[in-house]
């Protein structure tokens, strides 16, 4: 019997986990509002930030700071939506990315200011912060709890849009925004919303990373790069497409290190090509979207 | 024309693109010797970068497609550039065969060769990425070049030497007994100005041609250009490829400027630097990415004089984009267009005219 590779197979999992919640918010967002967020990344980077500050502050607790990353996140997209990208939407796509790529330079160098250029790392929460055995590898329960953080975001993600009148809603304006307009949704309040939910997961997101990576400046410009390549592979503004992509991804760059130097990195990139020239919609999206 | 070319610029109302770009190309021949040394340096920057925007804005503002990946074939040249400047010379011999000349005769074959590899880069990943528009079409490039990043930085065969780069350093050329000291920023100038102003003037006949009004058909409506009979795909791949072209010939001539190449120069986030000046200077006249790169150098120069300023210059620029994009969407050169329409209404005494 071969032995299962059971440790990379969870760090890529755990790892896939992380991009999902930023995928998650990036592919809401495209789906809806038709604008790819280019500074979803930096987002998640301030939760990570929030995280961090509010850790070792005299809170001092991880959940409370996890849930504040999220609120504040939140609110920071509600900033960006309300006064920045509401005034493009009649303009065309390259406009609006180009605009979310302005916040990205503008909340990059804001944090920065506040938080400097050091590198911070946060323990795990202490409850989490031991290790399991799991096929004769010891694996820190933490990680395990990123990848059932992830999990059950997908399944409450797909139980809000397909179960709930406020889901129906979210899909009926994405599928058709005037008509949605004409049968009385109050479509700018609807963009705002889905705005504002697609930053409190980056910013959940950011926080439940923190503890998993240094965090510094960089991190935003990589995993937007890194959720861009999932979004895209799972076809943009597709959910479960943003799930498998996030998890073949963290697997393909756990186990890529084990193959080449540098193919954890590179191979990313190569499946997206690949998938652009093949199946531009992506795995999971629509045809002709 | 029946009056001298002399006359006429007594008049700066009638001025025309002629006009204006003699006076430039007098103002940047006479430059050097009125500026310092680092302000040459910077002037050469700047024109280096107005050539990288110009050449990618081929792309944007004349056939609408948005790459987020040019830095692939303005690091694919520069890399060619290093590789050939530091190994290249001594295989080739090239010493023994042109004697004295070898630095400026190994700097002309390195920038052609440079801007070769960026052409057969741009031949397959063009092809590839024309088949896509809008968003995907930014995603394809960044990706292809994204890909050429982790290559460059991973070393791969010890060509590219890793995170640290390499280093060139052009020596002094012996032409007929008299010394040329390319490293001089003057020097290294006036080459560069030799290679930017005609790629310019080359660049401006192509975008007026007939072939860059089938861009601008393609970019106005893509399948009403189709039905007319244009071949979209073929039309893009050739703009992508021209573009490609002139984005590899900046990055070839950046590098001797800063002794240096390393990875950063092939990040995208140096993708966006062409995308920055693009939108700052106005995508849709053709000054506009010159302007643009103008603008972004020295103020970037400019902000060194303040701390805080220096530290966080993609705060300014961030800021900047944001409210030229939502408030001025033709850019500098719009102003300056809307500016002299204003001048010219008024000394005419007659209502303002249409912007």
């Amino acid at each position: 019997m071969v032995e299962l590779p059971v440790v990379e197979i969870l760090t890529g999992l755990s790892l896939g986990s992380r991009l999902f919640l930023v995928a998650l918010g990036l592919s809401l967002i495209f789906g809806v509002l038709g604008v790819l967020n280019f500074a979803h990344g930096a987002l998640y980077m301030v939760g990570a930030y929030v995280t961090i500050s509010v850790v070792q502050s005299v809170v001092g607790n991880f959940w409370v700071a996890a849930v504040l990353a999220g609120v504040g996140v939140g609110l920071v997209g509600v900033a960006m939506e309300v006064g920045f990208i509401r005034r493009i939407y009649e303009r065309d796509q390259l406009d609006q990315l180009i605009l979310t790529f302005a916040f990205v330079l503008i909340i990059s160098d804001l944090t920065r200011i506040v938080w400097g250029s050091q590198s911070y790392t946060l323990d795990p929460p202490a409850s989490l912060n031991n290790t399991v055995q799991i096929a004769g590898a010891s694996f820190l329960t933490y990680r395990l709890f990123v990848i059932v953080a992830g999990i059950v975001a997908m399944a409450a993600f797909w139980y809000v849009l397909q179960r709930t009148f406020v889901g129906s809603l979210i899909r009926a304006t994405s599928s058709d925004r005037q008509m949605s307009q004409l049968l009385g949704t109050n479509v700018s309040r609807l963009y705002t919303g889905v705005f504002a939910l697609g930053s409190v997961i980056a910013g959940i997101g950011g926080a439940l990373a923190a503890p998993l990576q240094a965090v510094t400046p960089g991190v935003g410009d990589q995993v937007i790069i890194s959720a861009f390549v999932v979004v895209v592979i799972g076809g943009l503004g597709s959910f479960t497409g943003a799930f498998i992509g996030a998890m073949a991804i963290g697997l393909i760059q756990s186990f890529g290190t084990m193959w080449v130097r540098g193919a954890d990195l590179f191979l990313p990139f190569v499946a997206m090509i690949i998938v652009l020239i093949f199946r531009p919609e992506g795995l999971f999206g629509e045809e002709g979207q | 024309m029946g009056e001298s070319f002399i006359e006429s610029l007594a008049r700066p109302s009638e001025w025309t693109s002629t006009h204006l770009a003699g006076l430039v190309g007098l103002l940047l021949v006479v430059a050097p010797f009125a500026i310092g040394s680092y302000q040459t340096y910077l002037l050469t920057d700047a024109l280096i970068l107005g050539l990288f925007a110009t050449g990618f804005n081929v792309l944007y503002g004349y056939t609408g497609l948005l790459s987020f990946g040019h830095a692939m074939f303005f690091a694919g040249a520069g890399y060619t550039l290093a590789v050939f400047m530091t190994d290249g010379v001594s295989a080739l011999g090239l010493g023994a065969i042109f004697g004295g000349a070898t630095p400026l005769v190994a700097l002309a074959i390195a920038v052609v060769v440079g801007v070769l590899v960026a052409v057969i880069l741009a031949v397959p990943v063009g092809f590839l990425s024309v088949r896509l528009e809008e968003i995907y079409f930014a995603m394809i490039t960044l990706s292809f070049s994204m890909a050429v990043y982790t290559i460059i930085l991973q070393d791969y065969g010890g060509v590219t030497n890793g995170s640290d780069g390499i280093t060139v350093i052009l020596s002094e050329a012996d032409l007929f007994g008299i010394g040329v000291p390319l490293l001089s920023r003057t020097v290294y100038y006036f080459l560069v100005l030799a290679i930017v102003a005609p790629s310019m003037y080359l660049l401006w006949r192509i975008v007026r041609s007939p072939f860059g009004t089938v861009l601008t058909a393609i970019r106005e409506n893509p399948e009403r250009a189709a039905a007319i009979g244009i071949d979209v795909r073929r039309q893009r791949w050739a703009s992508f490829v021209i573009s490609a072209a002139f984005s590899g010939l900046a990055g070839a001539i950046y590098i001797p400027l800063h002794n240096v190449v390393a990875p950063g120069i092939a990040h995208w986030s140096f993708s966006a630097e062409p995308v920055i000046m693009t939108v700052l200077g106005g995508p849709y006249s053709f000054a506009g990415p010159i302007l643009g790169a103008f603008v972004f150098r020295y103020l970037r120069w400019f902000v060194t004089q303040y701390p805080f300023f220096q530290a966080h210059w993609q705060l300014v620029f961030g800021t900047l984009v944001l409210v030229v994009l939502l408030f001025f969407k033709q850019g500098v050169a719009g102003a300056l267009k809307y500016g002299r329409r204003y001048v010219e209404a008024r000394s005419m005494g007659e209502p303002e005219g249409e912007p």
